[in-house]
């Protein structure tokens, strides 16, 4: 299976390869066998791929430690859930496993193209082989091939890095990845409509949907990833602007960014420029994080491997593909001329625009942060760097506007916004918003980011649910239904548009749960069984945690444990029990420090976090001395984190209900010409 | 014409807007980012540099690290040497928690990016100690070859 695997890997580069140059010259020729020939070459770069990551995974769940990719990453003891996700553990195997995943939308984006849009395909699947190739290309032959062996056989690998072994770190890069992958695809359509010259918003309209789903399994990617961090780093918090994190937000924000502003082009026909500068940085953006990712190029709480030789090949290709993007655009400039323009500041163009910019500006900010030692020391020769402070000072603001936009984008009017309008729309979101700052102020809290920022999402959750309202009721109104029946109905006959409502209804029970983190608590003390701590609630009540003791344990049969130390805490809230909790410290088999298990007592409104920091492990694991049970912990009380996962969970279900299709659309059925300025425009998403 | 100067008005007050916050971000929270080795010899030619913000990134120097009780807790010591010439090293104290990657033993080589204070006491007062295990995670042949 593995030498089935590793030959896979040779066969698929030039195939692939070859189906590029078919795909180009059947673009130039209009050559249908070509075509075809190059599609077939699609699906069977994917197949060889299938076998060459079937052929990875064989080799960690056989311990074949020959390897040097399982002797990095594995060991025998290790769970075979972990030995599966194996194969994006480390640079090597996500490099494999990142073209596996494009070459699995390119099968289905040919797949379902196979009898429509013909006219777009042969250039598609040249950029898509040639992204693969280039991802081959760095497989074969920049020493990260996964099938590397040593000259002997080691007798044990050396084991995966234990705090990537949480459930979290086995979906966050999968999702991740999927979220970058997919958006390959909106960006060989807007490549091979440039090549074609034809550069109405077809291209646009046929990858929506890509868009939206690259959109959504970025956003799920990001959540995840800050649920580990949270629940396995244990310092308590959830996102740190360490450089990895930010390289996975940049796509993000510009991937946002795109989908709001091919709304623009879709309806009033303008940003043409704009919207196919956007796909291209934000492709770039994808390859930039999943390079950083892998490559350490700037510390990082998790930069994986230092290998400077892929840095530089990768720099090319992002510098090559911003270059062949620039010269494309500008030899098309001519036919990407607006056909509209902005009649009015206050109308649902502009919001949009300035929608955009905020996000390029956040995008630019946290781009800008990320490299700026780098920058420094290349411009002014004197390494300086920027930690959290500087991100928090630059995208509060910027974020509180963005949230603004999310209430004001979906229901200012196109073109010119009458007062009637506003006054109409904005003036009981209004009304809220300045009420519940007026609450948070009568209790006290003068947290003024945080005030804004509930002022804010309560201003933007108004105008969603009024929305939701306003459609239900007329509904219900014309069509006679119930409630809940006008309800389901109204949000399944436009899922686009509601399915964005219901996205931004998630991002601002986000933005809450972030402003929680004005409000966090945090004590460190140090405990004899018996004794108890006490930590405020900025609630107003009090828990008392009593620390019961450690008890250890050796070598946990089936686990890849040398052994556990597990602190039990006791908790009461203003005097009422609320039972145990536990954290612990883990000595896992193959990695010499111990680990932090983190205790986390989840309600509404605040989780209660618990840290064993400190103990004597030495005498209390290994001589279970009792003497020595003296323990530190750190105690967190942290508001509303919860809320940024159950916002996670509107904004996943808002983007399913958007990716749902259509009823009774069939796919490719809209004709190509542009949409006529509208005076009531249909209602579109606003996702 | 007019909506192409409208819209380079939003985007020029946009970009200034934002340029402003980068440039007074950069400016008020901006630390240092030196060697070791860069560290010592800059903080003895220009004292001043004892009393800013610096983010220094080196290595744990094998079998240096203590800890001492302090009131919340034990307080972490150990020494950080420079990547290049080993033999440049200064004191660090940290009295928050440390990474569970963080070790000083000498299986296991661990690259620390350190931010706090040098102080006047020649001991660098950590604020945030981070922990960059790039050459553990992949293994050289000889390494494996060790075990």
């Amino acid at each position: 299976m593995n030498i089935l695997g590793e030959l896979a890997l040779w066969i698929a580069l030039p195939v692939a390869v070859w189906g590029m140059v078919l795909g180009y010259t059947a673009g130039r020729t209009g050559r249908g066998d070509l075509q075809l020939s190059a599609e077939r070459s699609v699906y069977a770069v994917f197949g060889l791929l299938v076998l060459a990551s079937l052929g990875v995974i064989d080799t960690f769940l056989n311990d074949r430690f020959e390897y040097i990719y399982v002797a990095s990453y594995s060991n025998r003891e290790l769970e075979t859930f972990y030995k599966v996700a194996g194969l994006w553990a480390g640079q090597t195997g996500s490099l494999l496993f990142w073209v596996l995943i494009l070459m699995f939308f390119a099968v289905l984006s040919v797949w379902t193209n196979r009898k429509t849009n013909r006219e777009f395909m042969p250039y598609v699947v040249g950029v898509l082989l040639t992204i693969a190739s280039f991802f081959l290309v760095v497989l074969l032959f920049a020493d990260v091939n996964p099938f590397q062996r040593l000259g002997f056989t080691p007798a044990n690998g050396r084991g995966l890095n234990p705090q990537l072994q949480n459930y979290w770190m086995t979906i966050h890069p999968p999702t991740l990845y999927l979220g970058f992958t997919a958006f390959t695809i909106p960006f060989a359509f807007a490549v091979s409509a440039l090549l074609m010259g034809r550069l109405d918003s077809r291209w646009i309209k046929l990858t929506r949907k890509w868009t939206l789903l690259s959109w959504f399994f970025l956003a799920n990617g990001i959540v995840f990833g800050m649920r580990w961090a949270y629940e396995e780093l244990g310092w308590g918090g959830y996102w740190f602007w360490d450089p990895v994190e930010n390289a996975s937000l940049l796509p993000w924000l510009t991937a946002t960014a795109f989908l709001h502003s091919i709304q623009i082009q879709e309806n009033r026909g303008m940003l043409k420029v704009w919207n196919m500068s956007l796909v291209i940085l934000t492709f770039v953006l994808t390859i930039f994080a999943t390079f950083l990712t892998r490559s350490g190029l700037i510390e990082s709480v998790h930069s994986f491997a230092e290998n400077t030789k892929i840095a530089f090949i990768f720099l090319g290709f992002m510098g090559t593909v911003i270059i062949a993007g620039t010269v494309l655009i500008l030899y098309r400039l001519p036919q990407l001329k607006s056909e509209n323009h902005i009649e009015s500041f206050i109308s649902r163009e502009s919001a949009f625009l300035f929608n955009n910019l905020m996000l390029l500006g956040a995008a630019f900010s946290v781009m800008w942060g990320t490299l700026y030692p780098l920058i420094s020391e290349g411009l002014l020769g004197e390494a300086v760097a920027v930690g959290p402070p500087f991100f928090n000072r630059v995208n509060i603001p910027i974020g509180l506007v963005l949230l603004a936009l999310t209430g004001i984008g979906p229901v200012i009017a196109w073109r010119r916004a009458s007062k009637r309008n506003i006054k109409k729309n904005f003036t009981v979101p209004v009304a809220v918003g300045l009420a519940v700052v007026a609450v948070f102020l009568a209790v006290g809290a003068r947290e003024w980011m945080a005030l804004a920022t509930f002022g804010i999402a309560s201003f933007t959750l108004t105008v969603v649910l009024v929305e939701f309202f306003k459609g239900t009721k007329a509904r219900k109104r014309i069509e006679g239904e119930g409630w809940a029946v006008a309800f389901g109905h109204l949000v399944g006959k436009n899922r686009r548009r509601w399915g964005g409502y219901i996205v931004h209804a998630g991002i601002v029970v986000i933005f809450a749960g972030f402003a929680g983190s004005a409000w966090d608590r945090e004590i460190r003390q140090t405990l004899e069984p018996g004794e108890t701590a006490e930590i405020a609630s900025p609630l107003g009540h009090t828990y008392a945690l009593t620390y019961e003791g450690i008890s250890t344990t050796q070598r946990i049969p089936d686990r890849n444990l040398a052994w556990q130390a597990v602190a039990l805490v006791s908790v009461t809230k203003d005097g009422e029990s609320l039972g145990t909790l536990t954290t612990e410290k883990r000595g896992y088999l193959t990695w010499e420090s111990p680990i932090t298990e983190v205790g986390i007592r989840s309600s509404f409104l605040e989780d209660l976090y618990i840290i064993l920091a400190d103990a004597d492990l030495q005498n209390l694991v290994a001589f279970n001395d009792p003497a020595a049970q003296a323990a530190t912990f750190t105690f967190l009380v942290n508001p509303l984190v919860g809320w940024i996962w159950f916002g996670g969970m509107i904004v996943a279900v808002g983007g399913l209900i958007g990716l749902w299709p259509e009823p009774g659309r069939v796919r490719g059925a809209t004709t190509s010409a542009p949409t006529p300025p509208r005076r009531r425009p249909e209602p579109v998403a606003a996702d | 014409m007019k909506g192409n100067g409208r819209f380079l008005i939003g985007l020029v007050g946009v970009a200034t807007v934002v340029t402003y916050l980068v440039w007074t971000g950069v400016t008020s929270t901006m630390v240092y980012y030196m060697t070791p080795t860069e560290l010592v010899a800059r903080v003895a030619a220009d004292p001043t540099l004892h009393d800013v913000g610096i983010k220094v990134s080196g290595r744990v120097v094998p079998d240096s690290y203590e800890k001492r009780p302090g009131d919340n807790g034990p307080i972490h010591t150990f020494l950080v040497e420079d990547l290049e010439d080993t033999s440049v090293t200064f004191p660090v104290e940290f009295a928050d928690n440390l990474p569970d990657t963080f070790t000083d033993s000498e299986a296991m080589i661990v690259d620390v990016v350190v931010e706090g204070r040098f102080q006047r006491d020649g001991v660098f007062h950590a604020t945030t100690v981070l922990t960059k295990c790039g050459s553990r995670y992949e293994a050289s042949a000889e390494q494996l070859a060790n075990g």
